[in-house]
């Protein structure tokens, strides 16, 4: 348990500047989900806190201790590998037990034996102890890589896409878990993901990383209503949010370029008049793809509306945020 | 209507041709592909086999086609297994075999570790370290002669700079005691790298993050070399092994140019023996029989270590 502090931390690949003076602090308990589109440099912020790289410029400390110079292991870091890194010679079982039995930890056999029992048991693969970690599925490897991580408790937890190739029902009842799990032992946990449903339904924090440069860090709910940037507000929010020409609707600022618009902030039944182009039914929501002036559109509407394709419905925006031309937002 | 290539070959082909070529059925045609393999492998393997063990029941000797052959039961083996010379070959061979495999996979797996680490100008390393290979075994064999000689060799002067022994106090090749050795040594030299390769690629198929893992695990860089690094080039030094077991048991030119199987019968290894057996004493019955006896010894422990090897592989 512990916080984790970034100060100005940055770090090439040659040419490629992978982060770029990045600042954040990683509250102690929290569970801070990193977003952003491959390259973003995600991957490279849980590199640097584990010390599997070392950044160019900046500090990293944890629980108030600079690490620059201490390796993996002393750091006491536990990592989810997105490519699973597991032990391929040895068991499911050897694969949890591994961490476990490092001579620093001196672990009793019995106690290895119920905290993987356990953990096995959260992660639905205790039927697959005795395998061998290459004949899995590749969700199970994911599973036995989250295990790996679980039965330890480090002073952060750092998981890469730990959930991104499980099938939609185990990836749901994991979210629930790793959440609960976090919250009781109030563990620091660095999450990254591409998954928005992830980052909404887990994270206490997110932030939000656009090539190398973290542009928000905030609540997930403050990220959601407040976003600096257009980027910033295409993150969260399903459908994503409609971004378009300031001019298409009255009203706005004067150096507006561009609106944005949440299916909440839009309005129906007055307004711009705007043609129902398809009406997709989720059960709990009916999803309207709307044409304004050849402008397409996406928002919710009642679950059971009776509007066809080729029905005209009047828009207008309500609260919308504004952007200006370099994609800032105008308060 | 459009035809592929084959419609039109179909179309090409003259009608009686076709009628015939359609009544093979595709059994008939796997035949036909593989006869000649399987012609090629009666003829130059199993035929010569079987042939060698019928002569291992004879006296027949090939310098006197024309003498009477007389069958003779298992009277070769039972003179083979109870020679007192034959035995003493077997003893040079071991000890040929097990210290060069021995070496070999302890230099040759302690010089990938070191190559497989990231440093400027390993790639021209690994080429140096390559070189003695693909050398001639009798280029070497020769070479090494002139490495070992008491006045004028190298190799006695590197010892004796170490030991401060007088150089031409000893020599390699002409003392009984030194000589396997002297064989052990430059077989090692000339093979030392094939079996760092292997090692190499063993070393090189573990993917790093499997290494970022047992870092984040706490794992000492000990703790790291024995359960991950030996457990995952085992197999790849096991196929090194074998590799280098099958050729030494047949070790035949270096040695040969080496020592000549001298001092006395101290390095004369069961490859030496047997062809000296067939073709300068000619006696093909009792040289078929020491050859059954060689093959059923090497195929034997082959197989073994084979079911070894996959056992491994499958962990």
């Amino acid at each position: 348990m512990a916080e984790v502090k970034l100060e100005q931390v940055g770090k090439s690949f040659g040419a490629t500047r992978a982060l770029d003076s990045v600042t954040m602090t990683v509250p102690d308990g929290s569970f801070v989900v990193l977003l952003g589109p491959t390259g973003a440099g995600k991957t490279t912020t849980l590199r640097l806190i584990a010390g599997l790289d070392l950044p160019d410029a900046g500090r990293i400390s944890i629980a108030a201790q600079d690490v620059a110079g201490l390796s993996p292991a002393q750091r006491d870091v536990a990592m989810v590998f997105q490519q699973y890194s597991l032990y391929p010679h040895l068991s499911v079982r050897q694969n949890l037990e591994f961490p476990l039995k490092s001579p620093i930890l001196r672990t009793p056999p019995a106690e290895i034996a119920r905290k993987v029992g356990e953990v096995a048991e959260i992660l639905q693969i205790t039927h697959k102890l005795d395998n061998k970690a290459t004949a899995l599925s590749g969700g199970e490897m994911q599973r036995v890589s989250i295990g790996r991580a679980l039965v330890r408790n480090p002073a952060v937890y750092l998981m890469d896409e730990p959930l991104s190739s499980l099938d939609a029902k185990l990836r749901a009842d994991l979210r629930v878990e790793l959440k609960s799990i976090q919250a009781n032992s109030g563990a620091t946990l660095l999450y990254v993901t591409h998954d928005q449903i992830e980052a909404m339904t887990m994270a206490t924090h997110v932030g939000v990383l656009d090539q190398g440069r973290l542009v928000q860090f905030g609540t997930p709910r403050d990220l959601y209503e407040n976003p600096v940037s257009v980027y910033a507000a295409s993150r969260l929010g399903q459908p994503r949010i409609n971004i378009l020409p300031a001019a298409l609707f009255g009203g706005a600022p004067d150096r507006a370029a561009q609106i944005g618009l949440r299916p909440e902030q839009i309005r129906q039944g007055e307004g711009e008049n705007s043609l129902v182009e398809r009406v997709e039914r989720l059960g709990d929501q009916t999803r309207l793809h709307l044409n304004l002036r050849d402008h397409p559109i996406v928002t919710v509407t009642n679950a059971h509306t009776d509007l066809r394709p080729g029905d005209i419905v009047k828009i207008r925006p309500q609260n919308p945020f504004y952007f200006d031309a370099t994609g800032a937002r105008i308060p | 209507m459009t035809f592929t290539p084959i419609d039109k070959a179909a179309r090409a082909t003259p009608p009686a041709m076709a009628r015939r070529i359609r009544g093979l059925s595709d059994r008939t045609i796997a035949w036909i592909f593989v006869a000649p393999s399987i012609f090629l492998l009666l003829a130059v393997n199993i035929f010569p086999l079987i042939w060698t063990i019928r002569l291992s029941f004879t006296n027949f000797r090939v310098n006197r086609p024309n003498n009477d052959v007389e069958w003779v039961g298992l009277r070769n083996y039972q003179r083979i297994l109870t020679d007192e010379g034959t035995w003493a070959t077997m003893q040079a061979t071991a000890h040929f075999l097990i210290w060069t495999i021995v070496l070999q996979v302890l230099i040759g797996f302690a010089l990938a570790f070191l190559i497989n680490k990231k440093f400027r100008g390993n790639d021209l390393w690994t080429t140096i370290i390559v070189f003695p290979m693909m050398l001639s075994p009798a280029v070497v064999g020769n070479f090494w002669t002139f490495l070992y000689q008491p006045q004028i060799g190298l190799f006695n002067y590197v010892v004796a700079f170490f030991t401060g022994a007088d150089p031409a106090s000893f020599s390699m090749i002409g003392d009984v005691m030194l000589a396997p050795w002297a064989i052990v040594i430059a077989d090692t030299w000339m093979w030392t790298p094939f079996v760092m390769l292997i090692c190499l690629a063993g070393l090189r198929s573990i993917p790093n993050s499997i290494y970022e893992a047992a870092e984040c695990d706490r794992a000492s860089k000990w703790r790291q070399f024995w359960t991950i690094t030996i457990p995952m080039v085992l197999p790849f030094l096991m196929l090194a092994v074998l590799f280098r077991g099958i050729e030494n048991f047949k070790m035949f030119d270096l040695v040969v140019q080496l020592t000549g199987g001298g001092p006395g019968n101290t390095t004369t290894l069961t490859s030496i023996d047997l062809k000296r057996e067939a073709f300068e004493k000619w006696r093909t019955g009792y040289s078929s029989a020491y050859a059954v006896i060689l093959f059923v010894t090497v195929f034997g422990l082959a197989s073994i270590y084979v079911k070894a090897l996959n056992k491994v592989k499958e962990r």
